[in-house]
């Protein structure tokens, strides 16, 4: 699967500077988070069988966004259970790759941005809360994009943004889900 | 149905390719002259300067992709085609722009939208910019030249309903409106010219110029990073890239150009960056500066009848009732256009998600969407943006000004206004915090109040220009009007990037025209010190 686009990122090139110097990491935020990784997200409370991931190696943060999906897309994913788990599945391959054509730096500050969502210092500096994402109801997580979305800090406004737009260009760019819209491309070339 | 492809017929009958990708060790090649960037201005440059016997070497970052692989799908076109997968934004995010990266550059992925440069903007860049020679009777015969070359004819057919809504709003209106000429020859109005046009009908540069230059003899060198230009004593003495793999990443095989004349056709942001990381002269700190976006508004509407707005020519009229009517300096004039409407495009130029979002996105077919470009860089208060270096490449810092805000409210409500009186049901200004409006009347008072905000409101721009202004005034202008630099003796500049101002119309004709005077009186100049 192979698509693309439209991060909330800043214009950069993909390319490191000719001469080599090292690449100086962004932070996303310039709140420096101390201490490990924690199961931020409530794997060991939850993790459903449908959501293909190992949890040690999940470092396209399928997890994450299977949480962060059913609210990006409510009433946009199927209504039956199987396309509809098929279809979050094809988002989440559509996502990882849509993460792949960034450039670098955009990469960088997209990757600090998860990483936050997945820890709960990185929760209580977004969020204001520590509560596990997957801990959280459809509507407690409907309240945290808005508090991005209406928020007067910028970065949090970029965040929501960048979220925002990754999912929908994933979901779009597929083929199988663009029956609602009655949208189809051409078929004149198809022999 | 199979379309032949002229790009593999070419490289079958022999062109000199190289697609740096597949080196393994670095390269030194030499011609008389090298062009960096294969867009509206290298492409036109390279033909021009074959045709009068020059050897001639067009080195470009993006990849050589063809009508084969253009599948009419907007996620393989994005990473292809366009500058970061067409997710580019300004340093705040306020902005997205989409920039052509692929052999033929913009021209390959544009919506072959045709228009002379106005008049107004010549007429400021005469008095405000100290350009010379660029008057309307001094390059009609070039646009004519050119419009002939990409069989530029106005679009006989009828409008698609998106364009008709314009149409029919400016008809209702009085306003003032146009039909479009289009660079096409047998075009099937599909409406996919923004993914690569898959009959090669567009006559971009991937399909006309490159391949007239290579079947000269000219080398064309894909997937080939410029990262510096060499200089010494006021000359270029090569220029350096970088290869990158298919995925377009770098790797260590470097390249190496030796010319006696060099182009810069990379476009605006990637001319000025390649300079400023060169390190060239610039006395008077402008290279990067004033870099214009038609940074442009967006206003949806739902209408009864199916629009399928994705479907036929994207653009076949526009309306100029507003561009120049407070003079060029005055208020921030807008052009009245509409893009073509497709998934990831519409779905990611919208706001919220959820409910909302899914509601908007089953009314597709439904939706008419119009478009406001705002003609930046004549008022005062309009300097346009910055590019700036950074760790890892360059930033474009463009803030938009209370003069851009203040054209935006007017632009929100023409695009409302038109669009009620095209027939719309409901109207929605795409912008954060505004609801779909019911009726001209509710438009008019909702729009004088509503948050227009960077982050807030969605804006695009799919025009770049400006940062590396030409002019004689060298307070002003890093090229003379005819592109030569200031500073270099072999450096020329052929693309957008020499405009002092934005434009007030889409820009391919005005780079096409402008480079076709510049490169034959270039070319000229260096067959006859050859003959010496």
């Amino acid at each position: 699967m192979v698509n693309y686009w439209f991060l909330g990122l800043s214009i950069t090139s993909t390319e490191n500077r000719f001469k080599g110097e090292s690449m100086e990491r962004r932070t996303f935020l310039t709140t420096a988070l101390v201490g490990t990784a924690t199961l931020a997200l409530g794997l060991s409370v939850y993790s459903p069988e449908h959501i293909r991931v190992n949890k040690a190696l999940d470092s396209e943060h399928r997890l994450l966004f299977s949480v962060l999906l059913p609210v990006f897309l409510e009433d946009a994913l199927p209504n039956v259970e199987t396309t509809r788990v098929a279809a979050q599945n094809r988002t989440l391959d559509a996502i990882a790759e849509t993460i792949s054509h960034l450039p670098q730096e955009g990469q960088a500050e997209l990757e600090q941005l998860l990483d936050m969502l997945e820890q709960r210092l990185g929760l209580l500096v977004l969020t204001g809360s520590m509560t596990p994402l997957m801990m959280r109801s459809p509507d407690e997580l409907i309240s945290m994009l808005e508090y991005w979305r209406n928020s007067f800090i910028d970065l949090m406004v970029t965040a929501y943004q960048g979220l925002r737009e990754l999912v929908m260009a994933s979901y779009y760019a597929c083929p199988e889900h663009w029956s609602r819209l009655h949208y189809a491309k051409p078929t004149y070339f198809d022999n | 149905m199979a379309i032949q492809d002229p790009i593999e017929e070419g490289l079958a009958s022999g062109w000199k390719h190289i697609d740096a990708s597949q080196l393994s060790e670095d390269r030194t090649l030499e011609a008389d002259v090298v062009i960096v960037g294969s867009g509206a201005g290298g492409g036109v440059a390279a033909e021009i300067l074959t045709q009068a016997g020059l050897s001639v070497i067009i080195v470009e970052g993006g990849s050589l992709k063809s009508s084969n692989s253009f599948n009419m799908e907007e996620r393989r076109a994005y990473p292809n085609l366009y500058h970061q997968a067409a997710g580019m934004k300004t340093k705040d995010k306020a902005i997205g722009i989409f920039q052509g990266r692929a052999v033929g550059g913009s021209t390959t992925v544009n919506w072959t939208t045709s228009i002379r440069t106005p008049e107004p903007a010549l007429e400021f860049w005469t008095k405000e910019k100290s350009v010379t020679g660029l008057s309307r009777a001094e390059l009609d015969p070039w646009f004519q030249k050119m419009e002939q070359r990409l069989n530029i004819s106005k679009w006989e057919y009828e409008p698609n309903r998106n364009n008709q809504a314009l149409k029919t709003g400016c008809e209702k209106l009085d306003w003032d409106f146009t039909v479009i000429k289009r660079n096409v020859k047998g075009c099937w109005n599909t409406g996919y010219c923004g993914m690569g046009c898959p009959v090669n009908a567009k006559q971009s540069m991937l399909v006309t110029t490159i391949p007239s230059a290579l079947d000269l003899g000219a080398t064309l060198v894909s997937r080939a990073k410029v990262i510096e230009l060499e200089h010494h004593n006021g000359k270029i003495t090569g220029v350096r890239a970088q290869a990158l793999d298919e995925q377009l990443k770098p790797t260590s095989v470097e390249l190496n150009f030796k010319a006696k004349h060099y182009i810069l056709s990379a476009g605006a942001i990637h001319t000025p960056t390649i300079l400023m990381r060169s390190g060239t002269d610039d006395p008077h700190q402008l290279l990067g500066k004033r870099t214009f976006l038609h940074p442009t508004l967006l206003s949806g509407a739902v209408f009864s009848d199916p629009i399928n707005a994705h479907s036929g020519a994207p653009q076949s009229i526009y309306s100029d009732e507003f561009v120049w009517r407070d003079g060029a300096a005055g208020e921030l004039g807008y052009k009245l256009e509409v893009p073509p409407v497709h998934p990831i495009l519409i779905s990611s130029k919208t706001v919220g998600y959820g409910k909302s979002h899914a509601a908007l996105m089953e009314n597709f077919n439904q939706l008419q969407v119009t478009i406001a470009l705002v003609r930046d860089g004549f008022h005062p208060d309009s300097q346009g943006g910055q590019v700036h270096l950074t760790d890892t490449g360059f930033a474009l810092d463009y803030p938009l000004t209370d003069a851009f805000w203040h054209s935006a409210r007017r632009a929100f409500a023409s695009m409302a206004e038109l669009q009620f009186a095209a027939g719309a049901k409901q109207v929605l200004p795409i912008s954060e915090g505004v609801n779909y409006l019911n009726s001209w009347k509710e438009a008019k008072s909702v729009i004088a109040d509503m948050e227009l905000a960077p982050l807030k409101t969605v804006v695009a721009s799919a025009h770049v220009m400006g940062g590396c202004a030409m002019g004689e005034d060298t307070k002003m202008a890093m090229v003379d009007s005819h592109g030569r630099s200031h500073y270099y003796e072999n450096l020329s500049v052929m693309d957008g990037s020499i405009f002092p101002t934005s434009l007030g119309a889409n820009p391919q004709l005005s780079i096409y025209g402008m480079t076709a005077r510049n490169a034959t009186k270039l070319a000229e100049e260096l067959t006859a010190s050859s003959r010496t």
